[in-house]
C-alpha cells in the first residue's frame, strides 16, 4: 500500500478539509453549577471539559501565596477512554505535568492576576476524547471557563495547532496527521493584540518555513476567536433571558 | 476513532457550485475543465481504474470523471507506481479528465453499511456520485458509468434515466497465466524486509541493471548505487551472467544482487558479436574474471512502454498451434521477448506496436504483456521515427488548446505591442544601444543578442541580452508544465519538436532584427584598456535588435571584407551615406567585441584556468550542425567570440544566483574524469607516437593540440573524440545537494557555471531566469514573486532534465542512424560507387576492428573472422578474401594468418577500404555493416584524395532520404491513410513553423529541377 497522502494534488486533506480549514467547533459554557466557571468544547472529535474555581484563598501551604498577584494553578488530565487504546493515566505523569505547566504559562499571560493578590485560581481540564490538537482544545475550553467564572482577562486566549506537509502549512491537525510524524506547532494567541501567549514546537523545521506555519496557526487562532466570541455572546444572551432582565 | 468530517459544509458546497449556471463541469482545485462538446461523460468504476488505466490514458477518450473513491482504491490496492500514473494523468492538462472528491461532498458521501463489503460500498458510492453529478449538470449531460461488476449493472442499470451503467467489453480476452512448465524457471525473489536487511548488513548489493546491448542474452552489469558503493570495496560493476542469474529483472530496474563465490566469477568478452547470434562467439577466451553475482530481488521495476514487432506469418506457425499467445520481439535488444495474447497477430505483423509488461512469474520463461497501440508500418519513416520517440519516452503531442490560450497573440490584425507597464519597469535600450545577433544562417529562434558601446567616462560596456521567456511563461501555468515535461527541444535528423509553441520560440521570444522585444540583460562595465570588469548590472530590458547577422557575414566584416554587406538585408534599403555610417558603427562593435572576448579568454588562461578546447561549445555547435548545414570545418573566430560572451554571461549569472540563494539554485557541473578511462586514449596515441598527458585539463588540452599528424588530420579528430568519450557528461544539479568543491566545471575550467542563454530551447535556462529575477528582487528588498523550488524539488527537476537531455541525444543519434541506413539501403553495395569508402581503424577487438568513416561520419565494426570461422587475408593486389586461418591480437595491432602462411596485419589508425551495406532487421533498427575489402586506403577513381572531396553533410543525406520517401508516398497514394494519421500526431512542426515551411519550399524547388531535367 502506498503511504498515506496527507495533502492530495487537489488540495484536500485526509478528512476532506482544505489546508487552512478548521474542524467543526461546538462549545457550551456553564455546564456545571457547582464550579465558579465551566465549559465544554468539541473540536472535530477532540472533546475537552474545563472547570475554574476562584479566585479564592490559597489552599494548602500559605507560603505559596504571591504578594502581588494571584497564583494560577492548572491541572490537566485525560480520560482513560480518550484514545484509541485504553490506558490508565495516573495523575502527575510526565505528559500531564507538562501540559499543566503550559496551560499555566498561557493563562498567567492572559488573566489580570495583579487584581487578586495573595489568592489562587484553579483551572482543571479534562480531555474526554483526543483526536489531535489536545493542547488547543484545552486552552480554548479553559478560556471559556475563565470567562464563565467572570475572572478579568486581557483578552480571549485562542489556541490552534499547525503542521507542515509538502511545502504547505496545515491548520488544526487531526490525530492522523499528527501521527504521520511531521513537524507540529502549537500556538496560543491573544487575538485582539496579536500577542503570542505560548508557542511550542518540538520537531525540526527549516527556518524558512517557520513563518509560513506560524502564519497559518495565527490565522486559525483568529478564526477560533470568532467562533468562541459567538459562543460567549450566545451564552450571555441566554443567561440574561433566564435572569428575566 | 471515527473519521473527522469536514468542518464547514458551506465551503464544500461553494466549491461544488463553482460551475455556475453554465452546463457545469468543474475540477476540484486547478480549474481544469471538462470539455462540454462531448456526448457524455464517463465515470469508471474502481475496478476499471485499477485494471484498465492505460485504456483511460488514451487521449481519444474524453470527459472522464475519476471518483475519489476509485482513486483511493488504486492507491491502497495497486501501490505507488500505478497511483502516480493516475495522478500524472489528472495533472496533465492535455487529458480531458478530472477528479471529483465525492467522499468530501455532502450529498455524495455514503457511509459504509454494516456487513457491506468494501467493493460493494465503493461501487455504490461511485454510482451515487454519478447520479448526483448527472443532476448537478441539470440532467443535460448523460453519464456513462463503466464497471466490471455484473451485479451492479443489474442493480443500477435502469435505476436513473440518463445514467447508464455498462461493462467494459474488452475485445481481447484477459489472459490467464499460462503455465508452460510446472517446474519453476526462476528462483523466487526474496521478500523486501530480507532484502533491506541484507543491504544494510552488506550481504547484498543494490544497483541498477544495465544489459549489454550486444550480448543481451548473456551479459548484464549492475552499476552500484547509493550506500552500498561506499561501504563495499568493489570498484567495478558486477557482472550478471545469463538469464537465470538475472532472475526476471529487466534493463533499468533497481535490483539487489548477491555476489557469487570467487571461483564462479567470469570475465567480460571483448569480441565483436552480432546481436542475433546468441552465443556463437562464446568460444572466445574472456578477459580476467570480474565480480559476478545473481539477482535476488527487485526493489523498483522501471518498466516503460516498449516497441515490439510481431513475428511474421511463418514464424507464428512454427510457434505451435497455440497461436493466441505470441512471443513478440522488442525493438530494444536489451529487453527480453514478451508474451502477448491476442488474436490479431496476423493483422499486426507489419506494424511497430507498443506493448506494456504486466507481470513476470517465476514459472514463466518470458514476461507477460499486453498490446497498447500501433505506431506505424515497419520501415516506414514516420513509423520508425515514432518508434525512436517511444523508445526514448519522448511524448510530443501538439500543444493543447488550454495551453495555447495562455499564449499572447501576434497576428497582422492584432499585432503584439510592448505594454506601457512593462515599459515603465524595464530599462529601455532601444535607442541607447546598438544590439545585434550573430547566429547560423536561417536560424529563427534567436535567443541571444550582444551589444557593446563606449560610456561617457571612456569605459566600455558589454551587454548580453537574452530573450525574456519567463515573462510569457508563468510558473506552473499549463505551458510551463508542458515545457518542464519536455525539458528541451528535441532535434531529430530531419525535424525538431519544440519545447515552447512556435508563437514564442519563433516569434515573440525570438530576438529578431528591427522589432521590439523583452529581454533579460547582463551588462558589464569594462575598463577601457585592461578590459577589467568594474561593474555588472542584471535586469529586465526592452531591446530592438538592429542586425540579425550570420556567422560568415560577421567574420567577413571582422576581416574587413565589406563586400558582404549585400548579403545583409538591413543595409539594403539605405542610401549610401547612412549606410556607410551604420556600417562603420557595426564593424567597430564587432571588432571591439572580438577584442574583449580575446582578452577575457586570455585573462582566464593567465589565471591558470586553461580550458579544454571548447568541449561544451563544440557540442552546441554540433547540435546546430544537424539543423543548419553551414558550420564550416574550421570554426570561425566569431564563433569563439559569441561563445565566450555566452560563457561569461552564464558564469556571472551562476555566481549571482548562487550568492543570493546558496542552497537552491540550478548550476551545471562537469566532474573531472577518471584517469583509468584515459588509458585507451593514451595507448592509441602511443601507437602513433604521441604522448597524451591527462593529469589536468590544461595538460590534456595542450598535448591534444600537439598530437597532430600532418599527413592525416583524422587522427587528431579521433583522439579528440576519444578524449571526449572518456570524460563524464556535464550535468545539472542543485547546489543544496553538493559540496561547493564539486560545483567545478572541468571542461570550461570555471568554478561555477550554469545555463542561462537559451531559454527558448532549454527548460534549465527558464529555471535560471526565474532564479535571477528572484535574486534581483531580493537585492532590491522587494518581495520575491512566486515560490522558488526547494532544494529537494530542484534535485528532482535536475534529474528529470538530465534524463530528458540524454533521451534527446539518444533520439538524435538513433534518427541519424536511421537516415544513414535508409540512405544506403537502396544502393547495391557491389555496384554503387558511393558504398565503398575510406575508413580509419580506431579500436581493436579480438575478432575484428572498429572503423571510422570520415566521409559519412559513421563508426562501425568490421569483422576479420566471419561466421564460418574464416579469416580475412589480403593478397598482393590487396583485395581481401576469406580463407581458413587464425587471428592474433596485440596491444595496437591485429594479425590474421591463413593456413597457407599468408598474413596481414592491421594497425591502429590504418586506412583501409570498406564496403558499406545495410543489414536489414525486421524487429530492430537496421544497422550499417562494414566489410574490409582492401587493406590500402581507398582511391577515388578520378584520383582525388578523400579529404578533398567534400564530406557528405548530414543534412544533405537527410534531404535525399526524405525526398525519396516523399516520392514513394506520391507513388502509392493508397497507403497514405495510415501515414496521414501518424503525421498529425507526431509531425508537430510540419506546417506550423516557418522553418519547416521554408524547408518544404526548398524541397519542392529541388523536385522541380529534377523534373525539368527529366523533360
Amino acid at each position: 500500500m502506498a503511504g498515506l497522502e496527507l495533502l492530495s494534488d487537489q488540495g484536500y486533506r485526509v478528512d476532506g478539509r482544505r489546508a487552512g480549514e478548521l474542524r467543526k467547533i461546538q462549545a457550551r459554557m456553564g455546564v456545571f453549577a457547582q464550579a465558579d466557571g465551566s465549559a465544554y468544547i468539541e473540536q472535530g472529535n477532540t472533546k475537552a471539559l474545563a472547570v475554574v474555581y476562584g479566585p479564592h484563598e490559597i489552599r494548602g501551604s500559605r507560603a505559596r501565596a504571591l504578594p502581588d498577584r494571584a497564583l494560577v494553578n492548572c491541572q490537566y488530565s485525560s480520560a482513560t477512554f480518550s484514545t484509541g487504546e485504553r490506558k490508565r493515566r495516573p495523575h502527575g505523569d510526565r505528559k500531564s505535568c507538562e501540559m499543566g505547566l503550559q496551560l499555566r504559562q498561557t493563562f498567567e499571560a492572559a488573566i489580570l492576576t495583579q487584581l487578586h493578590p495573595r489568592s489562587q485560581i484553579d483551572i482543571y481540564v479534562q480531555v474526554l476524547q483526543a483526536d489531535g490538537g489536545t493542547y488547543a482544545a484545552c486552552v480554548n475550553a479553559a478560556t471559556l471557563a475563565v470567562l464563565d467564572a467572570g475572572i478579568p482577562m486581557r483578552d480571549f486566549v485562542c489556541a490552534c495547532s499547525a503542521g507542515f506537509v509538502d511545502g504547505t502549512a496545515l491548520a488544526d491537525l487531526s490525530h492522523v496527521e499528527e501521527a504521520a510524524g511531521g513537524p507540529q506547532l502549537a500556538l496560543a494567541l491573544l487575538p485582539a493584540s496579536g500577542q503570542i501567549a505560548l508557542l511550542e514546537m518540538d520537531a525540526r523545521l527549516h527556518e524558512d518555513h517557520l513563518e509560513q506555519v506560524l502564519e497559518a496557526a495565527a490565522q486559525a487562532a483568529q478564526d477560533v476567536h470568532i467562533l468562541l466570541d459567538r459562543v460567549v455572546r450566545q451564552h450571555v444572551r441566554e443567561a440574561s433571558i433566564l435572569l428575566g432582565d | 476513532m471515527g473519521r473527522s468530517r469536514a468542518g464547514s459544509p458551506r465551503e464544500l458546497l461553494a466549491s461544488c457550485c463553482r460551475g455556475g449556471a453554465d452546463i457545469a463541469c468543474f475540477a476540484a482545485s486547478d480549474g481544469k475543465l471538462l470539455s462540454s462538446d462531448v456526448t457524455h461523460y464517463v465515470i469508471p468504476d474502481w475496478k476499471v481504474v485499477q485494471d484498465y488505466l492505460e485504456i483511460l490514458e488514451f487521449p481519444e477518450l474524453k470527459g472522464i470523471i475519476f471518483m475519489q473513491t476509485a482513486c483511493q482504491a488504486v492507491q491502497h490496492q495497486r501501490g505507488r507506481r500505478q497511483y502516480n500514473k493516475l495522478r500524472n494523468l489528472l495533472k496533465d492538462a492535455r487529458h480531458d479528465c478530472i477528479l471529483f472528491a465525492n467522499e468530501f461532498q455532502q450529498c455524495c458521501y455514503l457511509p459504509r453499511e454494516r456487513g457491506e463489503s468494501t467493493e460493494k460500498w465503493q461501487t455504490r458510492s461511485i454510482y451515487n456520485a454519478a447520479v448526483w453529478y448527472y443532476h448537478h449538470c441539470q440532467d443535460r449531460m448523460p453519464i456513462v458509468m463503466v464497471t466490471e461488476d455484473e451485479e451492479a449493472i443489474q442493480q443500477y442499470g435502469s435505476e436513473t434515466e440518463g445514467v447508464f451503467v455498462i461493462s467494459f467489453k474488452s475485445r481481447r480476452e484477459r489472459e490467464n497465466e499460462s503455465q508452460e512448465s510446472h517446474g519453476k524457471e526462476y528462483p523466487e525473489h526474496l521478500p523486501l524486509e530480507v532484502l533491506e536487511a541484507g543491504i544494510k548488513s552488506g550481504r547484498y548489493i543494490q544497483g541498477i541493471l544495465n544489459v549489454n546491448k550486444h550480448r543481451a542474452q548473456m551479459e548484464a552489469f549492475v552499476r552500484l548505487q547509493g550506500a552500498s558503493s561506499k561501504d563495499s570495496d568493489l570498484v567495478s560493476d558486477i557482472l550478471i551472467h545469463g538469464m537465470k542469474a538475472r532472475n526476471r529483472s529487466i534493463h533499468g530496474d533497481v535490483v539487489v544482487v548477491e555476489l557469487l563465490p570467487k571461483n564462479e566469477w567470469k570475465g567480460r568478452t571483448t569480441a565483436l558479436c552480432e546481436n542475433d547470434s546468441d552465443d556463437k562467439a562464446w568460444g572466445e577466451s574472456p578477459t580476467e574474471p570480474m565480480p559476478t553475482g545473481r539477482v535476488v530481488g527487485i526493489l523498483q521495476k522501471n518498466w516503460r512502454d516498449y516497441v515490439v514487432t510481431f513475428p511474421s506469418k511463418e514464424e507464428v506457425q512454427s510457434q505451435g498451434k497455440n497461436a493466441q499467445k505470441i512471443l513478440v520481439t522488442p525493438w530494444d535488444y536489451r529487453i527480453p521477448k514478451i508474451r502477448i495474447s491476442t488474436q490479431q497477430a496476423e493483422a499486426l505483423q507489419d506494424f511497430r506496436v507498443v506493448v506494456r509488461i504486466d507481470s513476470w512469474e517465476s514459472t514463466s520463461v518470458y514476461p507477460n504483456g499486453h498490446f497498447v497501440r500501433v505506431l506505424g508500418r515497419i520501415r516506414d519513416l514516420e513509423g520508425e521515427i515514432a518508434t525512436i520517440l517511444v523508445e526514448n519516452s519522448i511524448s510530443v503531442v501538439p500543444f493543447s488548446e488550454a495551453q495555447m490560450c495562455e499564449m499572447p497573440v501576434n497576428t497582422p490584425e492584432n499585432p503584439w505591442k510592448v505594454s506601457p507597464e512593462e515599459e515603465r519597469e524595464r530599462k529601455d535600450l532601444r535607442r541607447s544601444h546598438l544590439v545585434f545577433s550573430i547566429d547560423p544562417k536561417g536560424c529563427e529562434d534567436v535567443d541571444d543578442t550582444l551589444s557593446v558601446r563606449t560610456l561617457h567616462n571612456g569605459n566600455l560596456e558589454l551587454g548580453v541580452h537574452i530573450a525574456d521567456v519567463t515573462h510569457f511563461v508563468a510558473p506552473n501555468s499549463y505551458i510551463d508544465i508542458e515545457a518542464r515535461t519536455r525539458a528541451t527541444t528535441y532535434y531529430l535528423a530531419d525535424r525538431r519538436y519544440d519545447m515552447l509553441p512556435s508563437i514564442l520560440s519563433a516569434d515573440l521570444c525570438s530576438l529578431l532584427g528591427g522589432v521590439d522585444r523583452y529581454a533579460v540583460s547582463i551588462m558589464w562595465e569594462l575598463d577601457k584598456t585592461s578590459y577589467e570588469i568594474k561593474k555588472v548590472w542584471y535586469g529586465r530590458t526592452i531591446i530592438r535588435s538592429a542586425y540579425k547577422l550570420f556567422y560568415e557575414a560577421a567574420q567577413e566584416l571582422l576581416d574587413g571584407n565589406l563586400s558582404i554587406i549585400d548579403d545583409i538585408p538591413e543595409f539594403r534599403d539605405l542610401d549610401e551615406k547612412s549606410r556607410q555610417a551604420k556600417l562603420e558603427e557595426l564593424v567597430w562593435a564587432i571588432g571591439k567585441l572580438t577584442d574583449i572576448a580575446r582578452h577575457v579568454r586570455a585573462k582566464r588562461d593567465g589565471c591558470g584556468a586553461l580550458e579544454l578546447e571548447g568541449v561544451e561549445v563544440r557540442v552546441q555547435l554540433d547540435e546546430k550542425k544537424n539543423i543548419h548545414d553551414l558550420i564550416p570545418k574550421q570554426p570561425l573566430e566569431v564563433h569563439e567570440t559569441v561563445a565566450e560572451c555566452m560563457i561569461l554571461a552564464n558564469h556571472w549569472v551562476a555566481k549571482k544566483i548562487w550568492e543570493s540563494f546558496p542552497h537552491q539554485v540550478l548550476l551545471r557541473q562537469h566532474p573531472p574524469p577518471h584517469q583509468e578511462f584515459f588509458s585507451e586514449l593514451r595507448e592509441c596515441a602511443k601507437a602513433k607516437g604521441f604522448f597524451i598527458d591527462t593529469r589536468s585539463n590544461k595538460t590534456l588540452a595542450d598535448s591534444l593540440d600537439n598530437a597532430n599528424d600532418p599527413n592525416d588530420p583524422v587522427v587528431n579528430r579521433l583522439l579528440r573524440s576519444m578524449a571526449t568519450q572518456a570524460m563524464s557528461n556535464a550535468l545539472y544539479f542543485s547546489t543544496g545537494a553538493c559540496k561547493e568543491e564539486e560545483f567545478h566545471h572541468y571542461g570550461l575550467a570555471l568554478d561555477k557555471y550554469t545555463h542561462f542563454t537559451s531559454p527558448i530551447r532549454r527548460y534549465s535556462d527558464i529555471v535560471v531566469h526565474r532564479l535571477l529575477m528572484a535574486a534581483i528582487s531580493k537585492e532590491n528588498k522587494m518581495e520575491i514573486k512566486g515560490n522558488l523550488f526547494s532544494n529537494k524539488d530542484l534535485e528532482e527537476l535536475c534529474r528529470h532534465i538530465n534524463n530528458r537531455n540524454r533521451a534527446a541525444q539518444h533520439s538524435q543519434k538513433q534518427s541519424t542512424e536511421l537516415f544513414q541506413c535508409m540512405y544506403f539501403k537502396d544502393k547495391d553495395p557491389d555496384t554503387e560507387e558511393r558504398c565503398v569508402s575510406d575508413g580509419v581503424i580506431y579500436s581493436i577487438r579480438t575478432n575484428g576492428v572498429l572503423v571510422f568513416i570520415p566521409r559519412f561520419g559513421i563508426k562501425g565494426a568490421a569483422y576479420l573472422k566471419n561466421k564460418d570461422g574464416l579469416v580475412i587475408s589480403c593478397g598482393s593486389d590487396s583485395r581481401s578474401e576469406w580463407k581458413p586461418g587464425s587471428l592474433q591480437r596485440f596491444q595496437n595491432k591485429i594479425t590474421s594468418t591463413t593456413t597457407d602462411g599468408e598474413s596481414v596485419t592491421f594497425h591502429l589508425f590504418d586506412h583501409v577500404t570498406v564496403r558499406i551495406s545495410v543489414q536489414a532487421s525486421r524487429c530492430h533498427s537496421d544497422t550499417i555493416r562494414l566489410e574490409i575489402i582492401s587493406n590500402k586506403p581507398y582511391k577515388i577513381p578520378n584520383t582525388e584524395l578523400f579529404h578533398q572531396s567534400p564530406p557528405l553533410l548530414k543534412s544533405e543525406l537527410v534531404k535525399e532520404v526524405t525526398k525519396s520517401v516523399e516520392e514513394a508516398q506520391l507513388a502509392q497514394e493508397v497507403k497514405v491513410d495510415i501515414i496521414q494519421e501518424e503525421y498529425q500526431e507526431y509531425c508537430q512542426t510540419k506546417g506550423r513553423s516557418l522553418y519547416t515551411l521554408l524547408e518544404e519550399i526548398k524541397d519542392l524547388a529541388l523536385l522541380d529541377v529534377s523534373n525539368s531535367y527529366g523533360i
